[in-house]
């Protein structure tokens, strides 16, 4: 709910309302008194008080806006299909914490999907543009420096690079400006044993090092590059390897299917070489190497329901899903690898029932809530999960039938109107603070800017596998000698919907590499710069 | 400048013709400060103004009037010797007698001698701000009174006398460690508790007046007589660093002690401390987390005592995981002194069982906390713990849409080492799961989804025990129909769960039905499930490809040539 009054200056001033008092515990009031209808609320307005609503007081900058845009909707009304403006059409009666929830965020979707929650300008299809300009000066702003509150995430700080330097390229800003200052960053937060920690002193960690690693190859250039101490990473990735494949995330630290993928990333971005030192939990005398077994710990944490979890045995998690295929995808061609480690089926299926109708959006496991940051990592799978399902080469006779034996995947295996208008409409934080979030009236941060952006991208592009498996060596299941997936060659096409396009092609954004996470012409740029570079 | 008087800025033996010292009692700034009332100062500047100008006559007088050439020609020649003076006092004593030869010395101290100049101390002209610098507010001290300029003198003064006592203090813990004899005495140096405590009580004295004059910040740890001997490692970052953090104080004060200790591999009770101290600041901080494990095993300290006290902490943060592998860690550490008494094991898997009850109950689906459950299960062997089971049951009936908890159940009973193969995938058969089981569980299923048809939750978990036992899908036939009503009649269809329709689809392909398992497929796609229309079609199309291709089941692995 918008309340316009006149603000200092002549500028209008809109005081947001929470409609929906902040979640205390389990017991919300019954979902329909929440909503008042268009004639109660000027009345319940004097009844507020403080204590059951949130002021988001916000100084709208509305000179840009004519009054005709200020109109809600086009006058016949947006193009907006009924499946997005109504709760869905199977729904049980017997109420729960988990249906409260889930009906809660239906009707906080529900104003933003149909555009009746602002004074935002929409298209034909009852979408707002992105508002780039604030999401760019938010991660901008992100970038630092930072008030002390942030110490919380005092240990994610590499984190913030890779988040808002991906967000920008992406939105199609040129961060190479950035390089200088990656460099000091980063110079930092390297540890003499190898790797990179969150900051100056703080133990290397793979989920640090990663977004170290992709910030630098964000930034680019020779003298970035060389900051990587390629060697100390190396024997450090060593000390990590375990005997059953998987990886420590660092030394005394869990073992995850984030550190098999990590790993993946990173001993293939570059170029590192795979035997083992002898001081590694896993050197069995030269027959293992830093690839043995990844594979099989991925398959290990293939859950019942078909989704992947973070380790064997927990429950199946939207951000496992991303990491396993992607780092499958990195260590062979996925046509092949995918299929024989993963049943497919059940994972697409599962993939599949992450997406929520009327929000559109992905949510992380069975019966949890959909949220931004999702798009990527469950929307951000299928472009791997459309490659392998796609016909094989162009020597294939049948191009309905897949190398999986199944059939070939149609143009898209998900709804990306859905999840396009999911990130538009409830992801954007339309305030002067700008990002993007994980549902409406939660805040924005880096993290959801830089993940609700990757989702838009994958749904806004298709990747065609352009490479036929490579010949594995003698008795081999999964390539030893080299990580094949990585030299799968990929072609980006935007998507072009058969219907028409929701988005305005302005809203467009850059494509990111399916696996890797960055685009594409950086991935070559920093694997061309180390490969087949000895260690100086 | 007239040229005169730049000709006579050049220092030269001759410059002045001998002059009767008398005379020069007469200049104007004589007359003119004689004849001016002072004022009382009211600030420390304005009196150090005052003094300036009573000293440097001629100087005071160059500036009110704007230049020496404005001067008299009296008052330019005092101001010229003024000025020699002042240059020639900063060089040592031997240039400066070559510089103006004893003769010029003279005769400029006549000059000077007969302005009656009472000081000729201040060289500089006393300025706002730069001479007494700022208080902790960032006010110029110049600008106090007289009074509180000498009260801050005062504490200025007492702040000096603290911080002699302590180097005292200090050097005497030196010697004392380093075993010297006391000079008088001949006895060992010994820093009695009395000592300390006269030092602790001198440390926050002196934090105080820190604090009050120069507002600055003593940390607790630079201010603890415990922390003495550690020299702390500043963050070092350059100034362009990105998302650079203004850390508080304490924090950055504590990190700086951290990165001390830890470079010199220290595991003792105050490196114990100081983990808490900084968890509280910043619980998702990694490294202080191994560190402070670390710590706990190298010291050999009570495995109970550290988990307590680490319950505190995860109901504190309920959605950080740190805590929980720190739990891991200490359990991995614990286990071996409890392995082979059965006893203390089921003790410890109740207390265990009981703490996650409680933080499950603050958040029930929170990811970490299941983690480590299964983890828990496997390490203490808890699979035929009925009351693992039954807190599953609890949670499952308070809300049966807790996916969570149903995962938690699968892994509990087909993960149990009794009746599993080990390797077997999550979504493979497994014969040594015995039939009892999976019929035990499939109607535990059924019935949860009598509850709320729509919850997917025992509907994976049905599919997922069936696949498990090797049973066919078609075995729950009967059960399916139920929720399926009239199927693509367009009047009386009834749909009650979207995933009735998804696994009959199934179910139909099974038994080869095919054209029936299309029809499920396309009212999911073209009516109850649309937002999936792009996943239900392709599964149709997977139907005509599996037809074609006759029995063979899908998803065989590929052989390469």
């Amino acid at each position: 709910m918008v309340v316009r009054t006149k603000g200092a200056r002549g500028r209008n001033r809109a005081i947001f309302i929470r409609k929906f008092p902040r979640q205390k515990g389990g017991n919300m009031a019954t979902s329909n008194s929440l909503l008042p209808t268009d004639s109660q609320q000027q009345q319940n307005l004097d009844a507020i008080t403080d204590d059951d609503f949130e002021y988001v007081d916000e100084e709208f900058v509305s000179s840009n806006l004519t009054p005709e845009e200020q109109q809600p909707a086009p006058k016949l009304g947006p193009m907006i299909p009924e499946l997005f403006k109504q709760p869905p059409l199977v729904k049980d009666g017997l109420v729960t914490d988990t249906s409260n929830l889930q009906d809660q965020t239906v009707e906080q979707c529900l104003p933003f999907l149909t555009g009746e929650d602002g004074p935002l300008k929409l298209n034909a299809y009852g979408l707002p543009n992105l508002n780039r300009e604030k999401h760019i000066k938010f991660l901008k702003q992100s970038l630092g420096p930072l008030p002390g509150r942030f110490v919380a995430v005092d240990a994610s700080r590499p984190w913030y690079l890779y988040w808002c330097l991906s967000g920008l390229t992406m939105m199609g800003e040129d961060v190479s400006s950035y390089r200088e200052n990656i460099i000091d960053t980063a110079r930092t937060m390297q540890n003499e044993s190898g790797g990179f920690g969150g900051g100056h002193g703080q133990m290397s960690h793979l989920a640090t090092s990663y977004a170290v690693i992709l910030a630098i190859a964000l930034v680019g250039g020779e003298e970035a590059y060389d900051v990587i101490d390629r060697k100390g990473m190396w024997r450090w990735l060593c000390s990590l390897k375990q005997p059953d494949g998987g990886f420590q995330v660092c030394v005394g630290g869990e073992e995850d299917i984030r550190g098999a993928y990590i790993a993946s990333v990173i001993i293939t971005l570059l170029d590192l070489p795979l035997d083992l030192t002898p001081d590694s939990p896993a050197y069995d005398g030269g027959r293992s190497n830093l690839l043995t077994g990844i594979a099989e710990y991925v398959r290990s944490c293939q859950t019942f329901e078909g989704g992947i979890s973070s380790q064997p045995n927990n429950e199946a998690h939207g951000a496992y899903a991303f990491c396993a295929l992607a780092c499958l995808s990195i260590l062979d061609n996925p046509r092949r690898i995918i299929p024989s480690y993963l049943d497919l089926p059940r994972l697409v299926s599962w993939l599949s029932y992450r997406q929520y109708a009327p929000e559109g959006g992905f949510s992380g496991r069975t019966n949890k809530l959909v949220d931004g940051c999702y798009s990527h990592w469950a929307g951000g799978c299928f472009p791997l999960i459309e490659a392998c399902l796609s016909p094989s080469g162009p020597n294939s006779s049948d191009d309905k039938k897949t190398s999986t034996g199944l059939a070939a995947a149609p143009e898209s295996l998900y709804s990306r109107e859905g999840l396009i208008r999911y990130i538009m409409c409830c992801c954007q934080d339309q305030t002067k603070r700008g990002g993007l979030r994980d549902k409406p009236y939660k805040m924005s941060d880096p993290y959801h800017t830089c993940y609700v952006l990757s989702g838009l991208s994958s749904a806004q592009h298709q990747w065609d596998l352009d490479s036929d498996p490579l010949p594995l060596g003698p008795g081999e299941t999964t390539p030893t000698m080299a990580a094949l997936g990585a030299d799968s060659v990929w072609n980006v096409f935007p998507y072009i919907d058969d219907n028409d396009q929701i988005y305005d092609d302005s809203d467009r954004v850059r494509p990111i590499h399916p696996a890797y996470a960055i685009p594409q012409k950086n991935v070559n740029g920093i694997r061309g710069y180390f490969q087949g570079r000895g260690f100086a | 400048m007239p040229p005169k008087s730049k000709a006579a800025t050049k220092p030269s033996k001759s410059l002045f013709p001998p002059t009767n010292p008398t005379t020069t009692t007469t200049t104007s700034i004589q007359t003119t400060s004689s004849s001016e009332p002072s004022t009382e100062p009211t600030t420390v500047l304005e009196r150090s103004q005052q003094r300036y100008e009573k000293t440097r006559p001629f100087e005071a007088a160059r500036q009110k009037q704007g230049g020496s050439s404005k001067l008299s020609k009296e008052d330019q020649k005092g101001w010229i010797c003024d000025q020699l003076l002042h240059l020639t006092n900063r060089l040592p004593q031997a240039s400066r007698s070559r510089l103006l030869g004893p003769k010029a010395s003279k005769e400029i101290w006549w000059t000077i001698n007969g302005t009656n100049s009472i000081d000729r101390g201040l060289t500089k002209k006393p300025k706002p701000h730069s001479t007494w610098g700022t208080d902790r507010n960032g006010h110029d001290v110049g600008s106090y009174t007289i009074e509180r300029f000498d009260e801050r003198i005062k504490k200025r003064t007492a702040l000096t006398a603290l911080l002699v006592s302590s180097r005292v203090f200090r050097e005497n813990v030196e010697r004392e460690k380093r075993g010297d004899l006391d000079a008088r005495s001949g006895c060992p140096v010994i820093v009695t508790e009395r000592e300390i405590d006269d030092e602790r009580v001198r440390r926050s004295k002196m934090a105080a007046l820190k604090k009050e004059l120069y507002g600055e910040i003593t940390g607790k740890l630079a201010g603890s007589v415990e922390w003495e001997d550690v020299v702390p490692i500043p963050h070092e970052e350059p100034e362009g660093a990105l998302a650079a953090i203004a850390y508080p104080a304490d924090y950055a004060e504590a990190m700086s002690y951290l990165r001390a200790v830890m470079a010199t591999k220290e595991y003792s009770h105050r490196c114990l401390r100081l983990t808490q101290h900084i968890i509280a600041m910043n619980p998702a901080h990694y490294t202080v987390w191994l560190y402070r494990a670390a710590c706990i095993f190298a010291l050999k300290l009570s495995i109970p005592d550290e988990i307590e006290w680490l319950n505190e902490v995860a109901l504190a943060n309920l959605k950080n995981y740190q805590i929980w592998h720190h739990r891991h860690l200490l359990v991995e550490h614990y286990y071996p002194t409890i392995a082979s008494d059965p006893e203390a094991l089921a003790q410890f898997a109740k207390q265990e069982r009981d703490f996650l009850i409680a933080i499950l109950s603050e958040d029930t689906k929170n990811y970490h906390v299941w983690s480590y459950r299964s983890w828990l299960v496997g390490k203490l062997g808890m699979w035929e713990d009925q009351e693992e089971l039954k807190s599953i049951e609890a949670l499952i009936d308070e809300d049966v849409r807790n996916n969570s908890a149903w995962s938690h159940r699968f892994f509990l009973v087909f993960s149990n080492p009794e009746y599993s193969t080990p390797g077997k995938g999550a979504t493979e058969a497994d014969p040594k799961c015995p039939q009892h089981i999976v019929d035990r569980e499939v109607q535990y299923a059924q019935q949860k989804t009598y509850l709320a048809p729509q919850n997917q939750s025992p509907w994976n978990y049905m599919r997922g025990v069936l696949v498990k036992g090797g049973q066919k899908l078609a075995s729950v036939h009967a059960f399916v129909e139920e929720f399926v009503v009239k199927l693509g009649d367009e009047t009386g269809e009834e749909i009650r769960s979207t995933h009735a329709l998804d696994l009959l689809a199934e179910i139909y392909a099974e038994k080869g039905e095919t054209e029936k398992a299309d029809l499920c497929l396309r009212r999911l796609a073209d009516k109850w499930d649309k937002i999936r229309a792009g996943y239900w079609n392709w599964r149709r199309q997977c139907l005509q490809s599996e037809k074609k291709a006759g029995p063979e089941q899908p998803g065989e692995e590929v052989t390469v040539a």
